[in-house]
C-alpha cells in the first residue's frame, strides 16, 4: 500500500503527459476505429449503425492493389534512403567536431521549411520546363526535354528525399556510439578497412538502420501530397486514398477502414523492428 | 636471429603543438617481458600504437626483424594488440572472435581453424567457452579472450595496454603471475604497458621507465628498484623519503651529509656526477627502523602520525621540517608515541644519492 502510494508519487509528474498523449493519441484513435464499422448515407453524412462493409472493400482487388503499391513505395524508400543516408552518416562521425555540426545543420536544414514547398521545389526541377529540362536542352544534349514528372519513380525520389534526414540521424547515432577500439582490434588482427565494415560497423549498427528503416518507411506510407504533386496521382497509394476518400469521396468511414488497415501495416512493421533490436540489443550492450 | 627483434629508431611524434614522443630509441629483444612504465599521458600507450601501426609517426624508424614497417599499415605487421578495455566484438561469441584472425587472413579453414582456436583457448585457459558471448563473461575472462585473440595469429610481437586496468585488486594481482607464466608458455614477446610500478616489478624481464615521452631509464626491475639512475625513477618506483640534504665530505665510497641536525654516512653511486654541495637523499621507506636510542647512522626525527595497517606499521615523522614517512614490519621494541623524539637509521642498500640537478630536469 505505502509502496503504490510511493510509486504514484515517483509517477506523478508523468500524468499530464499521459493525459496528454491520452486525448490527442488515444482519443482520435478510438475515434477512427468506431467511425471505420459506421456507414454513410448518400449525402456523406454517418450513419450510426454497425457494419464491416468497408473492410470488406479493402479487399476488392483495386484497393489491395493501392496497398500494395504504398508498401513498394514504403520498402524502396527505406531502401534508397538507407544506401544514400548510410555513407553520409558514416563520414559524418568522421569529421572533426566543428564541421561535423556544421554538416549536421546541413542535413536537418530542410525541416525549416514547408515539405509542401520543398516537394514543389521538385517540380520546378523534374518538370517539363524545369530547371534540368532547360539546362540539357539549352546545352543541347537533348532534343526533346525528358518526361520525368508523374511517375512512380518520381513519387519515390520525392518520398525518399522528404525522409532521408530520419535515417541519416538514426545510423549516425549508431554508428557515433560505435567503439573505435573495436575497428582497431579489427585492423589489428589483419583485416582492411572493407572486411572490417562488413564484418564490425555494420553488424554492429544494425539497430540505427532498423529504426532508420522504420522512420522512414511508416511516414512514406502516408504522405500523399508527393504523390499527388510528384506522381499527379497515376500511381494511387494508401494517402492519396484516404485523402480522396475524405474530401471528394465524402466517405469517411471508409477512409476510417483504410486508416485502421495502414495502422495495422505499421504495427507489423514495429514488431519485426522490435524483434530485430531485441536481438540484437542484448548482444550490444 | 641476430640484433633486436624491433628496433625503434629516433621516433618523433606529435599532436598538434605537443610533443609526445621526444625521439625515443629502443630495442625489444626476442621472447622478452618489456614493460613500458609511466605516469598517465607520459606516452607509453602512443609509443605501444605507434609499434602497431594505429598511429604515424612523424620521424624516425621502426624495424621489425630488421625490416622498415614504418609506412606499414597496422593490418599489415605481425604485431597484436590486446586492448586496455579489450575490444571484444561484443556480435560474435568467444570463438568467433579468437578466429576472426585467422578467418580474415585465410591462415587456417575448417579442421586446421578448430584445432587452432583449442589449442590457444587452451594456452588461455578458456576451453569451453566457445559459446559465450562477451557480454557473459567476467572481466578476467574478456581478458584471455582478448589474448587468445590477439595470439592466434602468432605475431613477432604481442603489445598490451595496461590490459588490467579495469580489474579489481584481487583479480588483477592473480593476472600478473598468470601473464608472466602465459608469456613463457607462448614463447612470445609481449611489451606491456602500465603505469602501475608493482605490475613492472612483477612480471617484467626488463622495465623501460618513461616520461614526458623520454625513455629515462631501462633496465631489469632489480636495477631499476634498487638503482634509479634519477629523481624522477627514484620517485615513481618504490616508496621513497626524498630529502634536500648538503653534501659535507665525500671519500671513496661514501658521502658524508647533513640531514637537519645530524651527519650520516650515505654510499653514492658512481654513475652520477655530483657538481653542487647539495643533493637529493633517497630512502625506501620500508628499509628503514626506529629506535629511541641514537645509533650510527641515524638521524633525529620528530613521531607525528603512527598508522597501524594489519601487518605494518606506518609512521610519519618529521625530519628537519620535511616530512618522513617509515614502514616497519615487525614490532618495534620503543614503544614511541606521537611527539617523541626518535632516530632513524636503514640499510645501506635502501638509501641513495642523487645529484640536485635532477629536481630541474624532471620538472622542465
Amino acid at each position: 500500500m505505502k509502496a503504490k502510494a510511493k510509486s504514484l508519487k515517483k509517477n506523478a509528474p508523468a500524468i499530464p503527459i499521459l493525459v496528454w498523449i491520452g486525448f490527442l493519441v488515444g482519443v482520435p484513435l478510438i475515434f477512427v476505429v468506431v467511425l471505420s464499422f459506421l456507414s454513410r448515407d448518400n449525402l456523406g453524412n454517418i450513419v450510426f449503425k454497425f457494419s464491416l462493409d468497408n473492410y470488406k472493400r479493402m479487399f476488392d482487388p483495386i484497393y489491395l492493389r493501392v496497398f500494395a503499391n504504398s508498401f513498394l513505395l514504403a520498402i524502396l524508400t527505406g531502401f534508397i534512403t538507407l544506401i544514400i543516408g548510410y555513407p553520409v552518416a558514416y563520414f559524418t562521425t568522421r569529421l572533426k567536431a566543428k564541421k561535423r555540426s556544421f554538416v549536421t545543420a546541413l542535413i536537418v536544414l530542410p525541416f525549416w521549411v514547408s515539405s509542401l514547398l520543398r516537394t514543389y521545389g521538385w517540380v520546378i526541377l523534374l518538370g517539363k520546363t524545369g530547371l534540368i529540362n532547360n539546362v540539357l536542352v539549352g546545352l543541347n544534349i537533348i532534343d526533346q526535354p525528358l518526361n520525368m514528372m508523374y511517375k512512380f519513380s518520381t513519387t519515390l525520389i520525392g518520398t525518399a528525399y522528404m525522409l532521408i534526414p530520419f535515417m541519416i540521424i538514426a545510423v549516425y547515432n549508431s554508428v557515433d556510439k560505435l567503439d573505435r577500439s573495436l575497428l582497431e582490434a579489427s585492423y589489428d588482427l589483419g583485416a582492411g578497412k572493407w572486411k572490417t565494415f562488413f564484418n564490425i560497423t555494420l553488424p554492429l549498427t544494425i539497430p540505427g538502420i532498423s529504426g532508420g528503416f522504420t522512420l522512414v518507411f511508416i511516414p512514406s506510407l502516408g504522405m500523399f501530397f508527393v504523390s499527388d504533386l510528384l506522381g499527379g496521382g497515376r500511381t494511387v497509394f494508401l494517402g492519396n486514398l484516404i485523402n480522396t476518400q475524405v474530401t471528394r469521396g465524402r466517405n469517411r468511414p471508409l477512409a476510417a477502414a483504410f486508416s485502421v488497415g495502414m495502422i495495422v501495416l505499421v504495427v507489423l512493421v514495429l514488431l519485426i523492428y522490435n524483434r530485430v533490436t531485441k536481438n540484437k540489443g542484448r548482444e550490444l550492450f | 636471429m641476430q640484433g633486436p627483434l624491433l628496433s625503434i629508431k629516433n621516433i618523433n611524434k606529435y599532436y598538434g603543438d605537443s610533443h609526445i614522443l621526444k625521439d625515443v630509441s629502443l630495442d625489444i629483444n626476442d621472447g622478452e617481458f618489456l614493460t613500458l612504465l609511466g605516469p598517465s599521458g607520459c606516452g607509453k600507450t602512443t609509443l605501444l600504437r605507434c609499434i602497431a601501426g594505429l598511429e604515424n609517426i612523424q620521424s624516425g624508424d621502426i624495424l621489425l626483424k630488421g625490416r622498415s614497417i614504418k609506412n606499414l599499415a597496422p593490418n599489415k605487421r605481425s604485431v597484436n594488440t590486446v586492448f586496455q578495455n579489450y575490444a571484444l566484438f561484443p556480435h560474435m561469441n568467444v570463438y568467433d572472435n579468437v578466429a576472426y584472425g585467422p578467418r580474415i587472413k585465410k591462415s587456417f579453414k575448417g579442421e586446421a581453424l578448430e584445432e587452432k582456436v583449442a589449442q590457444v583457448l587452451e594456452l588461455v585457459q578458456m576451453t569451453g567457452f566457445e559459446k559465450r558471448m562477451p557480454d557473459q563473461l567476467s572481466g578476467g575472462q574478456m581478458q584471455r579472450v582478448a589474448i587468445a585473440r590477439a595470439l592466434i595469429n602468432e605475431p613477432d610481437i604481442l603489445l598490451l595496454d595496461e590490459p588490467l586496468g579495469a580489474l579489481d585488486l584481487k583479480l588483477r594481482k592473480y593476472m600478473q603471475t598468470e601473464l608472466a607464466h602465459l608469456q613463457k608458455r607462448a614463447k612470445t614477446t609481449f611489451v606491456y604497458v602500465t603505469h602501475d610500478q608493482e605490475e613492472a616489478l612483477n612480471m617484467s624481464d626488463r622495465i623501460v621507465v618513461i616520461h614526458k615521452g623520454k625513455i629515462l631509464q631501462q633496465g631489469s626491475p632489480r636495477e631499476i628498484y634498487n638503482n634509479p639512475s634519477n629523481l624522477f625513477v627514484a620517485d615513481f618506483i618504490g616508496d621513497r623519503n626524498i630529502l634536500k640534504v648538503s653534501i659535507i665530505d665525500k671519500d671513496q665510497k661514501y658521502f658524508t651529509i647533513k640531514v637537519g641536525n645530524t651527519t650520516v654516512k650515505v654510499r653514492y653511486s658512481r654513475s652520477h656526477t655530483y657538481e653542487s654541495d647539495q643533493a637529493l637523499l633517497a630512502v625506501h621507506m620500508d628499509k628503514m627502523k626506529i629506535s629511541c636510542q641514537n645509533g650510527a647512522n641515524s638521524i633525529q626525527g620528530e613521531v607525528l602520525s603512527i598508522h597501524y595497517a594489519g601487518s605494518q606499521v606506518r609512521t610519519e615523522l618529521s625530519v628537519g621540517g620535511e616530512k618522513f614517512t617509515v614502514i616497519e614490519y615487525q614490532n618495534n621494541d620503543c614503544d614511541y608515541k606521537i611527539g617523541d623524539l626518535v632516530f632513524i637509521s636503514w640499510e645501506e642498500t635502501g638509501a641513495l644519492i642523487l645529484p640536485m640537478e635532477d629536481i630541474e630536469e624532471s620538472e622542465s
